[in-house]
């Protein structure tokens, strides 16, 4: 038997090293998604024995039916609220967090703990403690604001509130992991650059923020982005335990319009359409993102 | 030593030729929080009465939905369940794919029918074009839950408690005046309730053979007219569905007309705040006749193609909806039976409904008015029921009822491919 170069072996080992990844990765993703995108171009009901290609009109009805524009109009809107009011919190959270470090160690950590509890906790579990929170008239929230002299909201059954409702809670939710993100980036910034910083004249807290803090954030800020983004794009938890994605549709969003149209209703052909759209705006948006971003992000 | 070991094997080979002469049964059923419990009971009866037959149950589904969709999943991999327990509002999904057995056969005549105990109303719940596609195993029904509390609090009587949808919109005005906290009524904007109050007026969502959209009628316009004075008249709160069950039991809400099949949960909620009371649902309608309340629950399909393996599940079916099984259903949840006798011989439950009284209220109201809860027909009979949800919820915030019903009406039309 002839031994293989040193080249060749490399290239097996190679191949040996990737190759069952790769192998899964194309058989439970790749496959799967070819099989959902020719499905989208039929009217294939599940369970069904037969069907036959409808060309776009999956599609069509997505965009032009009110309920299927409601969801995606919806999704835009709660992504539109949730990146960046949960980017923003989490960096100003992360920024006192690192500076109270300074001072009291203890506290900051305890702090630190409660902040990053909501994404530890299961949201089932939280959305109950949520319904009961929000509860129209023997919830804790509405108690307030009647002791306070407001009217009681109906903060979850009220159509037009419900979406900004779910949006907070999805804020709630993604503080706390942006948090420890921003955190872990503060503390890469050396020392000496605020010091450069002082010694150039920048000693004002908002002058050392942008002339060093916020461009050195730029890597762990494109990484937060991307992160929020997807994972607002896919809110589904929140609206299945509290909402339904009602009242009337109120709170319909892309991925619960693909449960309900996939799962419910058994229109699988049309779940697929949901599903490729979905696909299609959370990678535009990831590109967009690194379009934009990567050419104020300072790599070292 | 040797000899336990031919022991064994001899006790094996036993084990195993007895197992020869039993069938195994593969039964499917959903939602484990109510029924593992009862299942596990009918399946230790039905073995001691047939021990010829052996009962396998699937891991259970989550819900009547889940659990289908499994069903589907299964038709097409090709391992069904010989028999399986499904949502009654939801076989038609399976009927659609001609995957039931139809029970015809194995019942009888309609004589036969009626002399097992299986009455025309309860026929209905499991019959579409004349074929006995399924058999209902439980049943429920909207009834009015009420507060005593808050009745007598707002100056009203509970032995003289109103029968007409009028009085039950006045005494819940007086309730919502009680306070700030407190709501008169409340009813889901939903599909089922509306099919209900549809029913209760003589009305129906769909014409007799199914080809046309049937509630944009009095009946009809009644019935969601009943949406709107709930809300402008009688202080309906714009609740979710929880928001509503957590609200009830803790005595802020005065009537609630919710599925009797909650009863255990409800009793089980209020224990302290105070003792619910169960009412039946108003009758408009002159002529009772016409009077029908659609009923959720459970029913039961048979599923294998092999013949020998169809009279084992036929034992099983006619055990489970049979007087004896119907008897552990109800004494386990709680639910109204699904079979004449169990409900006009005392022997079986006279004794449990002297201690229930609110179930025997529940349980008469389905046996008197029980009625099939209306599936539309096609690939849009489930998303349309979605669309009726929203249109009722537009009536409560102060959409004017008959139009938006009859808008509604014709969007089923669109939408069922009627026109």
């Amino acid at each position: 038997m002839r031994r293989l170069s040193r080249a060749g072996r490399d290239a097996l080992t190679d191949l040996w090293l990737a190759g069952p990844a790769t192998v899964m990765m194309i058989v439970l993703i790749f496959v799967p998604v070819a099989i959902v995108a020719l499905l989208s171009f039929t009217d294939y009901q599940f369970g069904a024995r037969s069907f036959r290609f409808v060309g776009l009109e999956n599609y069509t009805t997505l965009f032009t039916d009110p309920i299927g524009r409601r969801a995606v109009t919806n999704t835009l809107l709660y992504v539109a609220v949730v990146i960046p009011f949960s980017m923003g919190l989490a960096l100003l959270v992360a920024m006192a967090l690192h500076e109270m470090a300074t001072w009291s160690r203890m506290l900051s950590n305890v702090l630190r703990a409660a902040y990053f509890l909501p994404v530890a906790a299961t949201l089932v579990a939280m959305a109950l403690a949520w319904q009961m929170l929000l509860h129209p008239s023997i919830g804790l929230f509405n108690a307030v604001l009647s002791h306070l002299g407001f009217p009681r909201q109906d903060l979850l059954s009220d159509r037009g509130l419900v979406l900004y409702t779910l949006a907070a809670i999805g804020i709630w939710q993604t503080i706390g992991y942006n948090m420890v993100l921003f955190l872990a980036g503060l503390a890469a910034i050396p020392r000496h650059l605020y010091e450069a910083a002082e010694v150039d004249g920048a000693d004002r807290p908002w002058e050392r923020f942008w002339t060093v803090t916020w461009p050195m954030l730029g890597p762990t800020t494109l990484f937060v982005a991307v992160i929020t983004a997807t994972q607002s794009f896919r809110v589904f938890e929140t609206v299945a335990t509290l909402t339904d994605g009602g009242p009337a549709f109120a709170s319909e969003t892309l991925v619960y319009a693909l449960y309900r149209e996939g799962f419910v209703y058994f229109k699988a052909g049309y779940a697929s359409a949901i599903t490729m759209v979905f696909f299609a705006f959370v990678l535009a948006l990831t590109l967009l993102q690194f379009r934009i971003l990567e050419r104020r992000v300072h790599y070292k | 030593m040797r000899n336990l070991l031919t022991a064994t094997a001899l006790a094996l080979v036993f084990a195993s030729s007895a197992q020869a002469q039993t069938t195994e049964l593969r039964v499917h059923y959903s939602i484990p929080t109510i029924w593992t419990q009862p299942k596990k009971a009918l399946e230790a009866a039905f073995e001691a009465a047939h021990p010829e037959i052996d009962i396998v149950y699937d891991g259970p589904a989550e819900s009547y939905e889940d659990g289908v969709q499994r069903l589907l999943r299964e038709s097409v991999a090709g391992n069904l369940p010989d028999v399986a327990f499904v949502g009654l509002n939801l076989w038609r999904v399976l009927e659609a794919r001609d995957l039931p057995v139809p029970l015809d056969g194995f019942l009888g005549d309609d004589a036969a029918r009626e002399a097992a105990g299986y009455t025309p109303a309860l026929r209905s719940l499991g019959r579409y074009e004349g074929v006995q596609h399924a058999l209902a195993t439980s049943g429920s029904t909207l009834v009015m839950y009420v507060n005593p509390e808050l009745v007598a609090q707002a100056g009203g009587s509970m032995e003289d408690f109103p029968t007409t949808f009028d009085g039950v919109i006045a005494l819940a005005a007086q309730i919502d005046a009680l306070g700030d906290d407190i709501d008169g009524i409340w009813i889901q904007p939903h599909d089922w309730r509306f099919q209900s109050l549809l029913g209760s007026h003589g009305g129906r969502p769909l014409t007799e053979d199914e080809s046309d959209v049937a509630f944009d009628d009095e009946a009809g316009h009644a019935a969601a007219t009943l949406f709107a004075r709930f809300a402008s008249e009688g202080g309906m709160p714009s609740y979710g569905t929880d928001q509503a069950r957590q609200a009830f039991p803790a005595g802020t809400l005065g009537i609630m007309l919710e599925s009797s099949s909650l009863l255990a949960r409800f009793e089980q909620a209020s224990g302290e705040n105070f003792d619910i009371v169960v009412k039946p649902l108003p009758v408009v309608a002159e002529d009772t006749a016409s009077v029908y309340f659609p009923t959720g629950g459970s029913g039961v399909v048979m599923l294998t193609q092999d013949e020998a393996k169809q009279q084992a599940a036929w034992e099983f079916i006619s055990f489970v909806t049979g007087p004896e099984g119907q008897k552990i259903i109800v004494e386990n949840t709680g639910y109204a039976p699904a079979n004449g006798i169990v409900l006009a011989d005392e022997a079986y439950l006279g004794a449990w409904y002297e201690a229930n009284p609110n179930a025997k209220v529940a349980h008469q109201q389905v046996v008197t008015y029980g009625g099939p809860w209306y599936a539309f027909p096609g690939v849009e009979g489930v998303a349309v029921t979605d669309l009726i949800a929203a249109s009722l919820v537009e009536i409560t915030e102060g959409a004017e009822p008959v139009e938006t019903v009859d808008a509604l009406a014709e969007t089923l039309r669109d939408r069922l491919g009627m026109k």
